[in-house]
């Protein structure tokens, strides 16, 4: 009987190492697959986004902590999927995850690239868990100088996003004082750095300062030169007129005031006439002013508007706070949403 | 992608126009309508006359016994017209005639002939346009046809009228068509 046992237990602990090992074999096989959505350019040109996002896979592949997934399959959801937003960005994790199942990996790193000043770069980039459906982590260096520092900061962050030492290597040569983690970006700035404004409520803004501009800003140049264009030709009808019934306006007061103080029935007789003329006149440039002015501040409302609606979505703010305009294509409805 | 504000090269030259924008937006919140009255007493078109018409200018004269002053006649809207007899009545118990002279109205390249005369509150005068190389007669229009300058001789108040052998000719010697008359007042203190 107590053979039986032992045997059974023996058989049980035999099955639990096997079943332990098959599952560590599973976790490996299936569990790091990961693909480098191509980093978002913020005042970079695409071809060296694209250059440099390349680059960053090439590091992770060889470092050979993550299976990466090839540009070609990770680009493909472009094509197969294509996105509503015009732009090939994404920061929020529902985003990240949703992209990660279609692609059928495990992680997901999305970034972007902004330039800040003449030869400076801000790297930012998040790895996600779509397994766990989580944030794991986030990274964010910046970069003085010429691309090839750009490209040294790239292989630092896949270094950081393999979970490895950045090598010696990589450090000889550059000012390690350029390399700033996260929570030193946030220290730094915790001095200087206002509230994010969402984009949206920044293009806004913008065009409700200049129309137009937020277009522009968000990338819809046609629109914003239009609204540019439209309101640049009402301001300069509205100066012409203007200057048409200050000359009339002139010509009224100066004729008004002579007849006011005139004696001469054959000067009052002349004068009587041009009085009416410049008053005429005056209204009928007033009128057009205000005529001008309507359809300019009309147009200015829909700039207004119509910058909001374009402007992209920023994923600390979507769906999370403020007020969200939305335009439902199924329904044909713009639908005003507020979020707290 | 996003693109920098700064490198946008129109956002640069618009900063530049920010400062009219914004002048221009205060203009165009700024204009005023005209208003007004034509109501100077001395404008025609305020004396209740149907022209063509012969009024006094000005219509009401205040004075002192120790000032003189002076009164046109004045034809409003008048047809082109050579000659004009004036005949103007007045109280020669309140005023005396000092000088009557011919006016702007028959006033051509030559000076006009006038003739006088003065009779007990009756003034007749009798001007004629002197044609030169252009023409003939006047344009017409509204202008004066002669000024008299007189001086008071008791207080009081008394009228000036136009009396009803007033007539205007043109170059042909056909009458010139006068609808209405106007009135002086003057009043002596």
């Amino acid at each position: 009987m107590m053979s039986i046992i032992r045997g059974i237990i023996i058989i049980h602990l035999v099955s639990l190492c096997l079943a332990a090992e098959i599952t560590k074999s599973v976790s490996l096989k299936t569990g790091n697959q990961l693909a480098v959505l191509e980093f978002e350019g913020w005042a970079v040109s695409e071809p060296l986004t694209e250059f440099i996002t390349e680059e960053f896979r090439e590091t992770v592949r060889d470092l050979k902590i993550f299976q990466v997934q090839d540009r070609g399959i990770t680009n493909q959801l472009k094509i197969f999927k294509p996105r509503k937003k015009d732009y090939w960005a994404c920061w929020s994790e529902e985003c990240a995850i949703d992209l990660g199942r279609h692609l059928g990996v495990n992680y997901v790193i999305a970034g972007n690239i902004q330039k800040k000043g003449d030869d400076e770069f801000l790297i930012k980039g998040r790895l996600f868990s779509v397994d766990m459906e989580t944030l794991l982590n986030e990274f964010a260096m910046s970069s003085s100088g010429i691309t090839d520092s750009l490209l040294l900061e790239m292989k630092k962050m896949a270094y950081n996003v393999s979970g490895l030492p950045v090598p010696d290597t990589l450090s000889v040569g550059t000012d390690m004082s350029q390399v700033a983690t996260t929570e030193d970006i946030k220290r730094k700035r915790q001095w200087i750095q206002l509230p994010p404004i969402p984009s949206k409520i920044k293009a806004l803004m913008m065009s409700t300062a200049l129309p137009g501009s937020g277009q522009i800003w968000a990338e819809r140049k046609y629109p914003g030169y239009g609204f540019m264009g439209t309101e640049a030709t009402l301001g300069i009808a509205a100066f012409i007129a203007y200057y048409q019934y200050d000359k009339a306006w002139g010509g009224f007061q100066e004729t008004y005031i002579a007849y006011q103080s005139e004696t001469d029935p054959h000067e009052l007789m002349e004068l009587r006439p041009q009085i009416i003329q410049y008053a005429a006149d005056s209204r009928k440039y007033n009128a057009l002013i205000k005529n001008i002015r309507s359809v300019g501040l009309s147009i200015w409302a829909v700039n207004m508007v119509h910058a909001y609606l374009v402007a992209p979505n920023d994923d600390f703010f979507d769906g999370e706070y403020f007020f969200d305009l939305e335009y439902k294509p199924d329904v044909n409805q713009v639908q005003f949403n507020i979020n707290f | 992608m996003l693109t920098r504000f700064n490198s946008i090269l129109i956002f640069k030259i618009v900063r530049s126009c920010v400062p009219f924008l914004i002048l221009g937006s205060v203009i165009f919140f700024s204009c005023e309508e005209a208003k007004y009255e034509l109501d100077n007493p001395n404008d025609p078109e305020n004396m209740d006359l149907d022209p063509p018409a012969l009024f006094f200018h000005p219509p009401e004269i205040n004075t002192t016994m120790d000032s003189s002053f002076s009164v046109e006649l004045y034809g409003l809207k008048l047809k082109p017209a050579a000659a004009a007899h004036l005949d103007v009545r007045y109280d020669w118990g309140s005023v005396q005639i000092d000088s009557v002279v011919a006016d702007t109205f028959f006033q051509s390249e030559n000076d006009p002939v006038q003739i006088v005369i003065d009779e007990q509150g009756i003034l007749d005068i009798f001007i004629y346009l002197l044609p030169d190389t252009e023409s003939d007669e006047n344009e017409g229009g509204t202008w004066p046809l002669a000024t008299i300058y007189m001086h008071p001789v008791s207080t009081g108040e008394s009228e000036l009228l136009f009396g009803e052998n007033t007539r205007l000719r043109d170059a042909n010697n056909d009458s010139v068509r006068i609808k209405s008359f106007g009135s002086g007042f003057i009043n002596v203190e």
